[in-house]
This record gives structure tokens, sequence and C-alpha cells, in this order.
């Protein structure tokens, strides 16, 4: 920038030669250096004034018309608060697999307080306690008259209460809207759905959040509003599974168990139609945990998910199998079965002498431990686990309930011999109903791994293959002569080819040991036999059968007659034609026939 | 350059003072402080009691504080900015300090009569530090980084501690306020260039901070923004302020309900009804009209300051100006953006119209300097 000096040599000359001051010419030359630069703020300022300026203008503008489209819009949400419900379904219905309601929201009023509002808390108090039973009319006046300002009374009332509440007439009372989760079949399927609670609660709205079951691992998607309520379709089906209940409560109180559990699954999609757990529970009143001693004992514990238990001679089919997968046994191997069997200091027997050799069929059907056993020790300790984790018998089931991870499969942390022999029958490795029904799935369908699943799902799955079509096969057919001439002849269902697998476990102690007279009897049931579509795992604890000279306690006269009524009441439901005169089997052999 | 260096000529002294006060701005805030109790007392249900009676008061004594502030020489105030901004600052980390200490997040000091927030104080004494800054500072110096860094560290450090307590509607008026004066005072456009570019950044880097260790905001006030972005996600929770603010313009329509007539902020659907959100229970009962009345009110007010700064004639007078109208106008925009869905919920009061003392005092002396420069202009 070209500066002009304040004192210009020319001019100071000339001035000096007039006489005249040359200081006052740069006076004035500092004025109008001082002017020029207060223009030059000046315009730069009125420039960047004028840019703000329109930022304001565009401001104003966007609030304007912001305001006059909001404005214009139809408001639509005021008119449902007229009627005094702002609150919408928040949660979405879970449906069975033919679409039937399993869980729904119902919409009623919680009721609260606002004491600086009272008109006369003397009978608002006494009024209230009137109607509720449970309050007291001396705290709740305490209550009004402590200087509170707001205070929850009821989170849930009856419109009748309401209507009683109001009568009062104090202004103070006050209600607002409330979604509550209602299970309108009440018991049925209650370990299934698990249920419901309150999260964060406000005066107009409260969160429904799932406390266990599908409500719980499903909480997330259920409360999504991104899926507009779209429903959650399981794949119970809610008729069978009234049935299961019903028959199986039937048979726990007729044959004294303290507790009973039955799992029906789909062979090839793994979908589990029917899940029952007793006792049992309302969903709609959920009790609560246990504070102390077993949860096991608690009606909210899911028998047929958390429950790990060894479950005696089911296990035997699998032994079974995987020997004649490998190739080590056919079906009419002749097997050693002299009882008692020593090993080192351990003795394993049968429950009844069978004679000195079987053939692998007669193993199974007449269910001998020592036979089992030597079939196990060919088969090897490792190869055993390996087969048995590729069941998925190792690790807790990915079934989507929220207990599942709980119900992990109790295992031998050294696998030496003689767990080889008695996991081999079933003592040694615990695991739950359900990983059961898996493991029965798996092998009888075919041969490829299912994985259980709550959900409706259309196809089948198709898993690894564990063991062969024809291995399956031959499976299929010696669980179908357990009920033909084997230890489960009372769940013969005309018409159904029944097929199975007795168990017969003692209860272990809790303090070790195994007590004398407390048995976990399991029937693993698979219909049709020849062409399975389910097996259904019905477990009894502690049954007695009292209706002979002495009390049985075996599998075969307790748990194995319950199945058998069970499938006679939800084969039907389940659309299963009977097949009166059945097919004779092709492309297998066997001689024990 | 001081107003010293002119050649005063006139300025007047004494009561002649009353005839030069800037009575235009004086009807405007009495217009919009009445608008204010209207919205109050229909707000309380048709009661004086419990918001208009304490907001007239304080509003009487605002006015009277206004004339005090106007009627002390504008030099006077220049020479005090710096104390002002100090005694502001302390007032900042004694609330910091004890607040820590006992009371939980304490953004105010009790003083018997109202309690004073020194982040109110705050918003006034740094425009006036600034525009004495910038009086001070010789023209040739304002853009060098030195100069320029001082300022933004007048005004950084303020902002946050205020965002520490956590008030982030404060810190951001804070921020755009000092930036305007900043941008008056004629600092070279690359700085602001600049600061635009590193600001999308920190939006940038504060979202990507989002669940990590370091993170930059309060989960809460993630959970606004998230909830300004997508309301519907969460109509009942954090999302109900904006939904129900929104019902409530909407159905006022055009002309409203009618005075006393509101639904939606009468029956308490509305939190913060009476405070932050008034303009929803204005916008329903007059509607758009009323809405665009109000806005009117306000552009005006805006419109005096600007012209009161173009006037003045030192550079002092004229930075304070413009920079109190900009505060002014942030406060109103920022709530009214925020009430209509257009910004997040950041706790922002309608300026003299929210229940709510230390705003409406602080304001209103603000509005006591605008009148000083005007008084004491030379002319």
């Amino acid at each position: 920038m070209i500066r002009t000096p304040l004192r210009p040599l020319a001019r100071i000359i000339k001035a000096r030669q007039t006489g005249a001051n040359p200081d006052a010419i740069e006076a004035e030359n500092k004025r109008e250096r001082h002017a020029q630069m207060a223009d030059r703020a000046r315009r730069r300022a009125e420039g960047r004034l004028l840019v703000l300026g329109v930022c304001f203008l565009l401001a104003y503008g966007v609030i304007g018309i912001r305001m006059g489209t909001i404005a214009a819009s139809v408001p639509e949400e005021p008119r449902t608060a007229d009627v005094g419900n702002p609150i919408i379904s928040q949660r979405a219905d879970i449906l069975d697999r033919d679409g039937r309601i399993l869980a729904t929201n119902f919409e009623t009023h919680s009721l609260y307080a606002q004491p600086p509002q009272m008109v006369d808390p003397r009978a608002a108090a006494d009024g209230l306690a009137a109607i509720f039973p449970e309050m007291d009319a001396e705290e709740l006046f305490a209550d009004f008259t402590g200087g509170r300002k707001f205070l929850w009374l009821r989170r849930q009332i009856s419109p009748e209460q309401m209507q009683a509440v109001f009568d009062i007439g104090d202004p103070g009372l006050l209600f607002g809207p409330r979604e509550m989760r209602l299970y309108p079949n009440g018991r049925v399927a209650a370990h299934v759905l698990g249920g419901a609670g309150y999260g964060r609660e406000g005066v107009n709205s409260a969160e429904v959040i799932g406390v266990a079951g599908v409500e719980r691992a499903f909480d997330d998607y259920l409360r999504d509003p991104a899926n507009d309520g779209a429903p959650l379709q399981l794949s119970l089906d809610l008729t069978v599974q009234a049935a299961v209940e019903r028959v199986l409560e039937g048979g726990m109180s007729l044959l004294n168990a303290r507790a009973a559990s039955a799992v029906l699954m789909d062979v090839h999609t793994g979908e589990v139609i029917s899940m029952a757990s007793l006792p049992d529970f309302d969903p709609n009143s959920r009790p609560r945990p246990l504070l102390e001693g077993d949860p096991a004992d608690s009606p909210i514990f899911n028998r047929a998910v958390q429950g790990v238990y060894e479950l005696g001679s089911v296990f035997k089919i699998f032994t079974v199998a995987q020997a004649i997968e490998n190739g080590l046994v056919s079906a009419d191997t002749i097997i050693d079965t002299t009882t008692p069997m020593r090993w080192g200091p351990h003795r394993i027997s049968d429950y009844r002498n069978y004679g000195p050799e079987l053939s692998v069929t007669d193993v199974v059907v007449k269910s001998s431990n020592t036979g089992t056993a030597r079939i196990a020790l060919q088969i090897g300790a490792d190869a055993q686990q390996d087969f048995l984790a590729r069941l998925g018998l190792m690790e807790p089931t990915r079934i989507e309930l929220a207990e599942a991870p709980t119900g992990r499969p109790l295992v031998q942390k050294n696998w030496s011999d003689i767990v080889t022999m008695t996991t081999s029958y079933g003592h040694g490795l615990s695991s739950s109903p359900l990983h059961l029904a898996a493991a029965y799935a798996t092998i009888v369908n075919g041969g490829t791994r299912v994985e259980p699943t709550i959900l409706r799902r259309n196809s089948a799955q198709i898993g690894p293959r564990i063991i062969s079509p024809e291995t399956s096969a031959i499976a299929r057919e010696m669980l179908r002569q357990v009920v033909v001439r084997g230890t489960a002849t009372f769940a013969e269902v005309e018409g159904y080819a029944v097929g199975g697998k007795t168990g017969t476990a003692d209860k272990p102690k809790p303090t070790g040991g195994y007590y004398e007279d407390r048995n976990l009897n399991t029937f693993a049931a698979v219909f049709p036999a020849d062409q399975p579509r389910y097996v259904l795992i019905t477990t009894l604890d502690s049954p007695v059968d009292t209706a002979g000279e002495e009390p049985r306690r075996t599998a075969g006269w307790t748990a194995v007659p319950v199945a058998g009524e069970i499938i006679r009441r939800v084969a039907p439901l389940l659309g299963l034609r009977p097949q009166i005169a059945q097919p004779a089997l092709t492309g297998v052999s066997l001689t024990a026939n | 350059m001081s107003y010293l260096e002119y050649n005063v000529k006139y300025v007047p002294s004494g009561f002649r003072k009353l005839f030069y006060v800037n009575w235009q701005i004086v009807l405007l805030l009495l217009a919009i402080a009445g608008v204010g109790f209207l919205m109050l007392y229909s707000v309380a249900g048709g009661s004086m009691r419990p918001w208009v009676e304490p907001q007239m008061q304080r509003f009487a004594v605002g006015m009277v504080l206004m004339f005090i502030v106007a009627f002390i020489p504008i030099w006077f105030w220049r020479n005090v900015s710096l104390l002002g901004y100090l005694l502001a600052f302390g007032l900042l980390i004694y609330v910091e300090l004890f607040g820590a200490v006992g009371m939980g997040a304490q953004r105010w000091i009790d003083l018997g009569f109202m309690r004073l927030q020194p982040s109110e104080l705050m918003k006034v004494t740094l425009v006036m530090l600034l525009a004495a800054y910038y009086d001070w500072l010789p023209a040739n110096k304002v853009s060098h980084p030195l100069w320029v860094a001082f300022a933004v560290f007048l005004v950084l450090v303020p902002t946050a501690l205020v965002l520490r307590q956590p008030d982030l509607g404060t810190a951001i008026l804070l921020l755009s306020g000092g930036g305007a004066i900043i941008y008056f005072a004629g600092v070279h456009w690359a700085y602001f260039a600049t600061v635009i570019a590193a600001g999308i950044g920190a939006i940038f880097a504060v979202f990507q901070s989002r669940g990590t260790s370091w993170q930059l905001l309060q989960d809460y006030q993630f959970r606004r923004i998230d909830t300004f972005l997508n309301p519907a996600n969460d109509p009942l929770g954090a999302g109900y302020h904006i939904t129900q603010a929104k019902i409530a313009l909407g159905s006022g329509g055009w002309t409203g309900r009618g005075y006393m007539q509101g639904t939606q902020s009468r029956l308490n659907f509305l939190p913060e009804k009476h405070t932050d959100f008034i303009f929803t229970t204005l916008a329903e009962e007059f509607g758009f009209v009323g809405g665009i009345a109000l806005l009117g009110l306000y552009a005006l007010v805006t419109l005096f300051c600007i012209v009161a700064g173009l006037q003045a004639k030192d550079r002092f007078s004229a930075l304070i100006c413009l920079g109190i109208g900009v505060t002014f106008f942030l406060y109103f925009f920022v709530n009214m953006a925020m009430v209509m869905g257009l910004a997040p919920v950041v706790g922002v009061p309608l300026p003299l119209v929210s229940y709510g003392g230390s705003a409406m005092l602080v304001l209103l002396a603000a509005f006591g300097l605008v009148q000083s420069a005007h008084i004491h202009r030379p002319r």
C-alpha cells in the first residue's frame, strides 16, 4: 500500500517559505489519514454486516417457512389424546405357527397422586383404602401431607377401580395410560414365552420389557418401532402345546412325580412344536426368582432347556449308531453281555440278567448296560467324545430363549475308559431334554445335524452329515423294536408306528452318590418310525407307579405310557394319518426280527 | 480508535438523557415481555401464579436495571468490561467447584431474591470484553495471528467451563456470539473459513468418539442428537419433547385455537411448557399468525440493535450494539429452531418470554448497554 507522507517535503518547504507552521500540515494529514482509515473500517464492517444480515434473513425465512409448514400440517395425535389413549401398542405380538395369539398388549391405567393439587387428603386417603385393600389410610394420609409432589399408587388398575377412584373426585388423584402385556392363554407355553415387566416408568407411558423366554431373547425385536408392529411367529402349535401340557400334568399327578417336561420337535426343521415344563406358572403374574435354595425348585425353571440331567439309557442308541457307522458292528453282531462286568474297582451291571450274549439290536431293545459298555470300549474315548460333540451334546443349545446359555451340559473333565463306558449308557454326561430331542432328530432324520429353534421356519435344515442314511434307517428300526417287543411296549399307538428308547437314571444326591428311590425317567419317542416326522422327549422326575403290587419306578411303567398318551392325542392334531397296515421294511434285514 | 479522538460536539447529560433513549427498543421489549406474561398466564391455567407474578416483578427490576445501565456513560462500561469478564469468570469457576462438592449439577448462585446463573452473565460480559478489546487494538493488528488467538482464547475458556456444567445451549450461544464480534471487528475471512472447516471436522470427531472411552459429549446429549435426527425412533422417550411440540404447533394451524384454549400445552403433555417450550403454547393458541408476529417483534429488536450499531461513532459502541443484537438473535433463533425440530434440544430459553430470572435480567441489562451507547453517542 502506498502511504502518503505526513510531512510532504514540497509543502513543508513552501510553508516554511511563507512562514506558516509545518506542524499544522502534519496534523491536517493525520486527520485525513484517520478519516480514510475509519472509512475503510466502516466499509468493511458494513460489508460484513450485509453478509450477516443475509444470514439473519435466511434464518428468519427458514423459521417462518417451517412454522408455516407445521401450521399447515394436520395434527393427528391430539385426537387420540382427547379420548385419553395417547399410547398405542408398542410391543409386537407373539403368534404361534398358525397365527394364534400367544402374547399381546392391553390398555390399562396407572394411578398416581399429586398431593399439592389435592383438595381433601383425608377423604382421598380413606377412599383409596376402601377401594384397595392393601393400602393403609394412615400411611396414605402421611404421604399426601408430607410435602411430596408426586407418588405412584398403583401400576395397573382395572376399569372398575378406575371408576371408583374417579368417584372420590379428588383432583390430586390422576390416571396415566399404561400398556400391559397380556398372555390370553394363561399358563400355556409359560416357559417359552417367559414374561414381561416394566422398565423405565413415566406418568404417560411405561416401558414394557421382556424378562425371560422369547420375550427377553427377542426384546429388541419386539420393541423396535422399525418393525412396525410385525408380530413374532413361533414354531409352537398352541393346540398341541395345550394337549401336551394337559396330558403331562395328568401323568405327573397320577404317578406322583415331582416334576415333568416334554419337548416335541420336528426332526427335519428342528422346530420345537411344543415345549412344556411342570410345575409351571402364569406369565401374566410371573413369580419372582427364588433367592435361596435350588433355583430348579422354582416353577419358573424351564426343565426342558435349563435342566441338565444324566438321562440314562436313552444314550445307548448314540453308542450303537456310532459303532454301526464306524463299521465296528452290524445290527446282528453278537455282543458279550455277561453281568456284572468288572473294570478295575468299578462294576457295571444290568437291570436284569439277559444271558451271556445278545445281538446289537437286542442290546438296545432290552437295554443292556454291559453290552453297550463293551461296544463303547471298541469305539474308544476320543471317537465317542467327538461323536457326542457333533450331536451337540457338549455345549448349550442355541435355541432362541433367554435361558438357553444356562443349559450347559456337564462334561467329565477326565474322560477315562470308565467314563466312556458309563457315558455309553447315559451316565456321566448331563444334558437337557432339548439336547436329547435335537440329537434324536439328528439320528432318525437320515443323519444330518439339527439345531433346535423356537421360530417358525418353512424349510428343512440341511446341517452337516453325522451318520449315513443307512445307519439312520437301522437305528430307526431298532427304536421301533424297543416299542414292539422291548422296554417301551406301553408306547404302542396303533397306526403311528412309534419307536423310541427308555431311560431310567438314578438321581444324584446333592451330597454325592445316587438316591435309591428317586429316578429321572425319560422316554425318547420317534413317530412314525418308518418315515419319522417328530421326536417327543418326555421326562418325569421321581415318578412311582403304585397300580401294581409293588411300586414300579422304571421308565417303561411311567414315562412311556405318558408319552404314548401324548402321541395318541397330538398325532391327529399334527395332521398325521394313521397307517393301520404297516408297510414292509425294505433294504434292511434284521435277524432279531 | 476511540471516540475521544473525535471532535465531540454534544453528549446529553443529566435527565436530558431521557430524550435520547432509544424508545423503539424499549417499546418492543415491553411488547415481547407482555406476550410472555400472557402466555405464562395461559399456561398456568388462567392464573397469575405461579409464574406471571414473579416474572412481572423481575421484568420491572430488569427495566430499572436497564435504565441505570443506560444512564451510565458508555466509556465507563468500556473501562470496566475486563473487570466484568473476570467477575463472571470467577463466578463460573465458583459454581463449578461448589457444584462438584455438594449439589450435583448446580448452575446457579442463590442471591436471595433470585438465582443468578453466571453463564448468563458471561454471555454479556464476553461481548463487552471483546468489544473493548477490539476498541483498544489498533486496526492494523486485528488480523495478526497472535491477537486473533488471544480473542479466541477469551471466547473458548468460558465456553469450555460452561460445556463442563454441562450446558450445551449456553456454550453454543457464547461461541457464536463471540465469533460474531470477532467477525465484525474485521478479522481476515480466512480464519473463519478455517474454523468452519475445523467445525465440520469436529462434528465428525464427536460422532466418531461415540461409545469410546474418550467420548466428547454426554450420553444424553448424543441421545438428543439422535432424537433430533429421527424423533419417531423414540416418541415416548427423548423424542417426546419434539413430537409433542410439533403436535402443538400443528394443532394451532393458521390462526390458533384461541387464547387459553390450547390443550396440548395446558394438559401437561409438554414438559418445560413454561420455560424452553413456551413457544409451543403461543403457536397452539395464536397459530401461525401469532408465531410470525412474535418473530416480527424479535426481528425488529435485532434491526434496531444493528441500526444503533451503525449510528455509533466509536468502535466499542458499534461492536457492543451489534454483539448484543446477535446474541439476542441467537437466543430466539436457537430456541425456535429447537421447538420446531430444526435443531437438537439444547436448552435455550425464548428471550423475555420464557419463565426465568437470570436470562431476563441479564438481557435487559445488555439492552441497557445498547441504550447507553445510543444515548452517549456524540451528536
